[in-house]
């Protein structure tokens, strides 16, 4: 009974503790890992960069000991997009360079290089979705916020105030399983009162017919709630000071240079093989 | 050296609303020195958030001075001090954390005052381990219950070490246990020097203080000890609030038996001073064991995880079974986290069975072809909070919703009509008002008759009195007895054990997500070691008359009102000679 489950829909914060050898690893490394694997993965043009791609996911995945099924069942639900791409790929796809016909429908040719590339484009999208998620697996969205804060450290030399832009990521990140759990209680709490949810009819129009009462008290408490939590952290001495300090300080060992040296080198590797 | 907190004539008015209005605080003048213990009582919308919101400078006066430690809140400089030396716990623990751990939620006041990373880690150590937190601090917050939410709230405030703490009804949202808790931290802080400042609903509470303040429409209509605020009858009445329940007790049963009027009015002490009976042993049966008829609901060995089959999956019912029947209203009892919401849930089929079985009236539930919302239209489920869900304008729209949904325009007015006389709300005073206009109590009243114009056979409450003054409180009591009357039948959770004596004949009490028991509501409550294992807390009534028992007193054992107890005291005065 999955009808009100929004919290689960919520693929941030999908943290998966197994503190295995890649969670241990500094946020920044595992920031710079992730970032190079998804840059290559995006435009490497080569099949067997892609290969090496996916296989260093693969390997990946293993080490992070995040349950395989749990992370390959990610894929399921936009699988069906992917595929319906991949078939237009196929079928639209033009290459004087060689054209190996391997049969054609009236005016559409399959070519074995329009089915390669179908293939290709398929692999990619579920590599690069298999690359973002076993990110959210494995780091946190605290550590991601620490990693991010170094990151833009530089721009503060140029009088840019990083610290409010990632305290607005890090209460947005905050807010999110918080509207979820806020939308179901609303659902429920309609649903209760005679609205369709959970019950037989489906389709568009029902859908949104369901949503349109769900705005208003959505937006209501969301607006309360961001009211409360302003006053919370003008409470607690929020930016009474020019500048914030951190409690964890960076720890930044031989064994995440190594991963980042790796990293860096594998994405190369990808994109040029 | 100037007093911690003074208010000078303060005057405020909330930003927007015109002269005629009454302002929301109205020409105050009041001293708190450092190492007190306030307590703050009034009735909803009375001002008492506005005057605590002064006291660190998150609001500042229209008219007249705040000085903290005689520095002036309207200026600026003077800001970082007054944060840090003010920290103030808010009344939803939800939306006081900011950050996705634990850990560094504590962290976030040191690291706003720059200290450094070695000394804040230190603070943030030491707060978590104050409130028993340590264990949790790198969870995410939105997976702790709230009491342990509200312990971190505390704890981020505590990690800033500040010399006032201002708890803004932050019990408002615990079960008893951790009401408890959150109250032994603040006798904890006060006993360090900590000046600790409390705003509440329960008079229970307030008693505990040294001194408290009184509000009234804006105005600062008591500053005193508890034991003269709670003598004085009229002034009570005027702010709407009450005696604490303890206290009408020992009161009423000092003036029942001579034996008695000797009682200390601290609770404790009176349990342990109750003097040995001598009058004739005259016992009044109390009524018989309430009948019960016909089967309303059927729970078995029902089980529920929350996510499954991901790595998030947390169970919350174990093989959950009871039965309810018609004819007695039936409360939950247990300790947040215990599974009272997710059991509730499955009774309007918002949950199907994941195992096990859920009848409810002539509804199977596990039946997948089951009409759910003729299930939904049976048994109405009224939330917790539920007025936060409103989404209509208009008080008439918002009740008219349900019915319109579930049976067209057809008699809608009157059937809103009906609601509303159901719950003491006048149809034509009321309709056309704004939602947002209401009192804290009528909005609750206006939700409780959007489900009651669904006209179910069973109305399922969720913590109905969560968040009212004592005045609302006693007024929903009485809405939901004389629907009971009515023929609706009452289910209903709470952590108030008030609401569970006062409106409920049996009950089932969870924990962990298990049903530990159902039977009568007296008899389960007069079981202390069930109560205690449910990590619960025996209603004062119960605890009074189980003492009295123990020294020989003519009190049936399955007292759980305040009127029973004088009942039968009163038949032991009949035949009594005093000696």
């Amino acid at each position: 009974m999955g009808e009100f489950d929004f919290l689960s829909r919520v693929p941030l914060g999908q943290y998966v503790p197994t503190n295995s050898v890649i969670h241990r690893l500094d946020p920044l490394a595992k920031i710079i890992m992730f970032g190079a694997l998804l840059i290559a993965i995006t435009f490497t043009p080569s099949r067997a960069g892609l290969g090496i791609g996916v296989a260093v996911l693969f390997i990946a995945l293993l080490l992070s000991r995040v349950n395989v099924g749990f992370a390959l069942k990610g894929l399921l639900a936009p699988l069906p997009f992917l595929v319906i791409i991949a078939i237009i790929q196929v079928l639209f796809y033009s290459s004087a360079l060689d054209p190996v016909m391997l049969f054609s429908i009236g005016k559409l040719h399959i070519t074995l290089a329009g089915v390669l590339a179908g293939a290709m484009l398929l692999i990619r999208f579920c590599a690069l979705i298999l690359c973002l998620s076993l990110g959210s697996f494995v780091i946190s969205t605290s550590e991601l916020l620490h990693g991010m804060t170094r990151i833009l450290n530089p721009l503060n030399r140029f009088g840019i105030h990083t610290m409010d832009f990632i305290m607005v990521i890090q209460v947005m990140l905050r807010f999110l399983p918080f509207l979820a759990q806020s939308a179901e209680r609303i659902a429920k709490a309609q649903a209760s009162r005679g609205a369709d949810w959970g019950g037989k009819k489906k389709g568009l129009l029902n859908r949104i017919k369901q949503v349109v009462p769900m705005l208003i008290p959505l937006f209501t408490t969301s607006l309360r709630r961001s009211e409360n939590l302003a006053l919370a952290m003008d409470a607690r001495a929020y930016g009474i000071l020019e500048h914030r300090t951190s409690m964890v300080e960076i720890h930044f060992s031989w064994m995440d240079g190594i991963t980042v040296l790796i990293s860096i080198m594998v994405s190369l590797a990808i994109f040029l093989v | 050296m100037p007093p911690l907190i003074q208010f000078d004539h303060v005057t405020y008015r909330h930003p927007g609303s015109d002269e005629a209005s009454l302002p929301a605080l109205k020409d105050i003048s009041v001293t708190i020195d450092q190492g007190e213990w306030v307590a703050i009582v009034g009735a909803n919308g009375s001002g008492k958030t506005t005057f605590a919101r002064h006291c660190n400078a998150l609001l500042l006066p229209t008219h007249g001075q705040v000085l903290i430690d005689g520095k002036n809140t309207t200026q600026a400089t003077h800001l970082p001090q007054i944060r840090a030396h003010i920290g103030m716990v808010f009344q939803n623990p939800e939306d006081q954390i900011v950050a996705t751990l634990i850990e560094e939620d504590t962290a976030f006041g040191p690291e706003n005052l720059a200290l450094q990373p070695a000394e804040i880690r230190e603070r943030v150590a030491t707060a978590l381990a104050t409130v028993k937190m340590s264990g949790q601090k790198s969870r995410p917050p939105h997976l702790l219950s709230a009491g342990q939410k509200q312990r971190v709230a505390l704890a981020g405030v505590l990690a800033m070490q500040p010399e006032c703490i201002i708890f803004d009804e932050s019990t408002a949202m615990l079960d008893p246990r951790g009401r408890q808790d959150v109250l032994a931290e603040m006798q904890s802080l006060h006993s360090r020097g900590i000046t600790v400042i409390f705003i509440t609903h329960f008079m229970e509470e307030a008693a505990r203080a040294d001194r408290v303040l009184a509000m009234n429409n804006g105005s600062l209509a008591f500053d005193g000890t508890p034991k003269v605020l709670f003598a004085d009858f009229g002034l009570l009445k005027e702010c709407g609030l009450e005696q604490p329940s303890t206290l009408l007790l020992l009161n009423e049963i000092r003036r029942l038996n001579p034996q008695l009027a000797g009682l200390s009015t601290d609770f404790e002490q009176a349990l342990q001073h109750i003097p040995q009976y001598s009058g004739k042993f005259v016992h009044k049966a109390l009524d018989d064991e309430p009948t019960s008829g016909d089967t309303l609901i059927a729970v078995k060995s029902l089980n529920h995880t929350y996510l499954l089959d991901t790595p998030l999956a947390q169970q919350a019912l174990f093989d959950v079974s009871l039965e309810v029947h018609s004819g007695a209203a039936h409360g939950f009892c247990g300790a947040t986290g215990s599974g009272k919401s997710t059991l509730l849930q499955h009774l309007n089929g918002l949950y199907r069975p994941q195992s096990g079985e859920v009848r409810v009236g002539p509804y199977s539930l596990s039946d997948p072809e089951v009409d759910i919302k003729a299930v939904r239209r049976y048994a109405g489920l009224v939330f917790q909070n539920p007025e936060i869900y409103f989404f209509e304008q208009y008080v008439g729209d918002e009740i008219a919703y349900g019915p319109k949904m579930l049976y067209g325009n057809e008699s809608l007015a009157r059937r809103v009509k009906d609601a509303m006389e159901l719950v003491g709300l006048d149809f034509d005073k009321f309709k056309d008002r704004m939602t947002y206009t209401l009192s804290g109590g009528e909005k609750r009243k206006v939700a409780l008759a959007a489900t009651m114009a669904l006209q179910p056979r069973l109305l399922i409450l969720d913590e109905p009195t969560a968040g009212l003054d004592p005045a609302s409180r006693r007024n929903l009591h009485s809405i939901l007895k004389n629907s009971q009357e009515k023929g609706i039948e009452l289910i209903l959770s709470s952590h108030s054990m008030g609401d569970i004596t006062e409106l409920t004949q049996k009950m089932t009490i969870l924990s962990n997500g298990r049903s530990m028991r159902t039977g009568n509501t007296a008899d389960l409550f007069n079981d202390e070691q069930l109560i205690e294992e449910a990590s619960l807390g025996q209603p004062s009534v119960v605890r009074l008359a189980s003492a009295m028992r123990a020294r020989g007193w003519p009190i049936p054992q399955r007292v759980v009102k305040a009127e029973q107890l004088f009942d039968a005291l009163q038949a032991g005065n009949g035949g009594q000679t005093h000696g």
